[in-house]
């Protein structure tokens, strides 16, 4: 195999550290943070960096069903982001604030 | 996605094109402020701005410096870094997206190849829409920075009437996306060349009194672009998001000088759009009607003893004439229905547009996908 | 030595802009960066090849699910926030230490993943796929082989949307009846 220079040619390995990193500071996010819509934006973060693998991976073995993964993933971003708005606002009508704490009210 | 060319002339070429293509969407708003000023003195009877220059035209240039020796200030309750960023991003997607809509037929120059649009794009009506869709932060973004409940309330209104009227804009595409196949515009346009042509159930049908534009293939897709573009734009019937009466000036109302400049910008730019689009999809863009492209250029060649280069040139002047004429067009009627129609109500806007706009465009694209499969399927 | 710079350049964009979305602690700054970095990933699938995946994430993820998020934020308007990150310098200490462990375990997966992808390429030869026409041969797949996913996610999104409706109905959501 020949040497290759880790700067000026990018490969599959780039883009899965890139997704790496990307993976950890959304779950660093969701595991620090005590807001609410935060924590559901760390998750977004982290669904991010997996669909950059997913389209790293259909391109470098030329199939193109991770593109297909994608377009899961997205949809499941969506709805997952709509509920999760949804009880957001309903927290914050109850406790004009969207802090995690308040959740373990919602039971009941 | 992006050819900008092989040699380094081509590319010089490309990236001045790019610039030109922005200047030519900056400069098309003082005259479009000109028109809408002079046109709506018309419609209402009075005169509009008369005094400075002929017809008032040199208006805009007073106006400009007017814009640019007013105090810059920034709310006390705002939020400086937003309230900043707020205009400048309003133009980057409005030229963005403009710059991806093709203008004329590519200018061959010997082996040369030049597009007239700022740069072509292969999935241009997702680029377009995508870019375009992120308007809806500027807004936010301004009205969040003013500090000040009017511009909240009026980017709130904006920001939900863009993201709702989005789904019915994208879907009433949908139908003209499978009409032709493509994502691409210029093969978009490329296909509605010369006379209406059907091509299916075993026969072709041929209407030599209409030339071949999708507002034919898609009546409904039309009507429903149409509308939803000016909800896009933030025109007027739509324009919630200013409604002077209840909002003072909606998510601008903070703003002076040259900050409301930008955003007068790129309000108009998205209005360019709305028109490049419409035009693109549903009037033949830069075609010619009941010509080909290639027969312009053949006519052109005979008539006037051009060489094939010469030809070439006027031919793509020519085509670029007819698209601003079409375009300038969609724009008065952009203008004239701001001066005609009331506003809506906000609970009406939305209703419109979730309960009967978003129905039709499904119903659209489900009759378009029904007949494309019967076309193909089925002979007489 | 183009796409290097241009990969370079997102990733430094989009790894930027997805730090200042944990370490702001005003949430509609996190939002705005989280904006941000879906319009580099956005970028970082248009280097990939993956054009309409990449117009579907601005289209998608930059242009709705976003901006419902920067809406939701600023019509809550918390000016500041009381307790942005978690309590404890212990608890905090662990879950960063968490994270770091993490992060190494997926890099190091990763390089030694590649070694047997390449492995596995050099004994295969990779499928003739062309990336040509990609919209259709996306299309083709996600309407073909995919299309059982695709219908139930359509029942997911009519279920997401009833519960949403329902959710924000209900006592205490904004449409409060009481």
């Amino acid at each position: 195999m020949p040497e290759t220079n880790i700067l000026t040619t990018i490969g599959l390995e780039h883009y899965l550290v890139l997704s790496a990193v990307l993976f950890s500071m959304g779950m660093a996010g969701v595991l620090l943070r005590r807001n609410l819509i935060v924590l559901l934006m760390s998750i977004e973060l982290m669904l991010n960096a997996v669909n950059i693998s997913f389209v790293a991976f259909s391109k470098f073995n030329n199939n193109i069903e991770g593109q297909i993964m994608v377009f899961f993933v997205m949809t499941i971003a969506a709805a997952e982001a709509a509920v999760g708005l949804a009880l957001a606002v309903s927290i914050f009508k109850r406790f004009k604030e969207v802090n995690i704490r308040f959740f373990e009210h919602l039971k009941g | 996605m992006m050819n900008m060319g092989t040699t380094p002339f081509e590319i010089t070429i490309n990236v001045i094109k790019t610039i030109l293509v922005f200047l030519m969407m900056v400069q098309l708003v003082p005259i479009l402020v000109w028109v809408e000023r002079r046109g709506s003195a018309f419609i209402q009877n009075r005169f509009g701005p008369n005094r400075i220059g002929p017809l008032g035209l040199l208006q805009l240039l007073a106006d400009a410096v007017k814009f640019l020796t007013k105090e810059d200030f920034v709310p006390d309750k705002g939020n400086k870094y937003l309230f900043y960023a707020a205009p400048i991003f309003a133009l980057i997607p409005a030229s963005i997206a403009y710059m991806a809509i093709p203008m004329s037929t590519p200018l061959i120059v010997g082996d040369s190849k030049f597009l007239i649009q700022g740069f072509e794009v292969n999935v241009g009506i997702v680029f377009i829409l995508g870019v375009s869709s992120l308007a809806a932060y500027t807004i936010l973004m301004a009205g969040w920075g003013s500090g000040s409940k009017f511009a909240l309330m009026g980017a709130m209104r904006a920001a939900a009437q863009i993201v709702s009227y989005e789904l019915a804009l994208g879907l009433s595409i949908v139908g003209v996306i499978m009409t032709y196949g493509t994502f691409n515009l210029s093969d978009m346009i490329a296909a509605q060349q010369g006379a209406l042509t059907f091509t299916g159930f075993g026969s072709t049908f041929t209407a030599h009194f209409l030339p071949n534009w999708g507002i034919f293939y898609q009546p409904l897709g039309a009507l429903i672009f149409f509308a939803s573009a000016f909800a896009e734009s933030n025109r007027l019937p739509f324009d919630l998001a200013e409604g002077e009466a209840e909002l003072v000036a909606g998510f601008h109302t903070e703003y002076g000088g040259f900050k409301m400049l930008m955003f007068f910008i790129g309000e108009y730019g998205h209005m360019m759009i709305a028109s490049g689009l419409f035009a693109t999809f549903f009037l033949g863009g830069y075609n010619i009607p009941y010509t080909t492209v290639q027969g312009v250029h053949d006519w052109l060649m005979t008539t006037f003893g051009l060489s094939v280069d010469g030809a070439n040139i006027a031919n793509t002047v020519v085509h670029f004439l007819m698209y601003n004429v079409k375009f300038l067009i969609l724009l008065w009627i952009f203008i004239h229905v701001r001066w005609t129609l009331p506003r809506f109500r906000y609970d009406q806007l939305m209703d419109l547009g979730w309960k009967t706009m978003l129905p039709w465009a499904l119903a659209n694209t489900i009759l378009t996908s029904i007949v494309i499969f019967a076309a193909s399927q089925f002979a007489f | 030595m183009t796409d290097a710079i241009l990969f370079w350049f997102l990733a430094l964009v989009t790894v930027c802009a997805g730090l200042s979305v944990i370490l702001m602690s005003n949430p509609i700054y996190s939002a705005l960066s989280l904006a941000m970095t879906m319009v580099g990933v956005s970028a970082l699938f248009v280097t990939l090849g993956a054009y309409f995946i990449a117009g579907v994430q601005l289209i998608v993820y930059a242009g709705a699910v976003m901006v419902l998020f920067v809406m939701v934020l600023m019509l809550f308007d918390l000016k500041h926030e009381i307790q942005a990150f978690t309590r404890g310098k212990i608890t905090g200490a662990i879950k960063i230490a968490s994270v770091g462990i993490l992060a190494g375990l997926v890099v190091g997966a990763i390089t030694l993943g590649t070694k047997a992808i390449e492995a596995a390429k050099a004994t295969e030869a990779v499928a003739g796929k062309t990336y040509d026409n990609n919209t259709m041969s996306l299309a083709q797949n996600l309407f073909l082989q995919n299309v059982f996913g695709f219908e139930a996610l359509g029942v997911l999104l009519l279920v997401i949307a009833v519960g949403t409706v329902a959710l924000s109905r209900s006592r205490g959501g904004t449409h409060a009846r009481d």
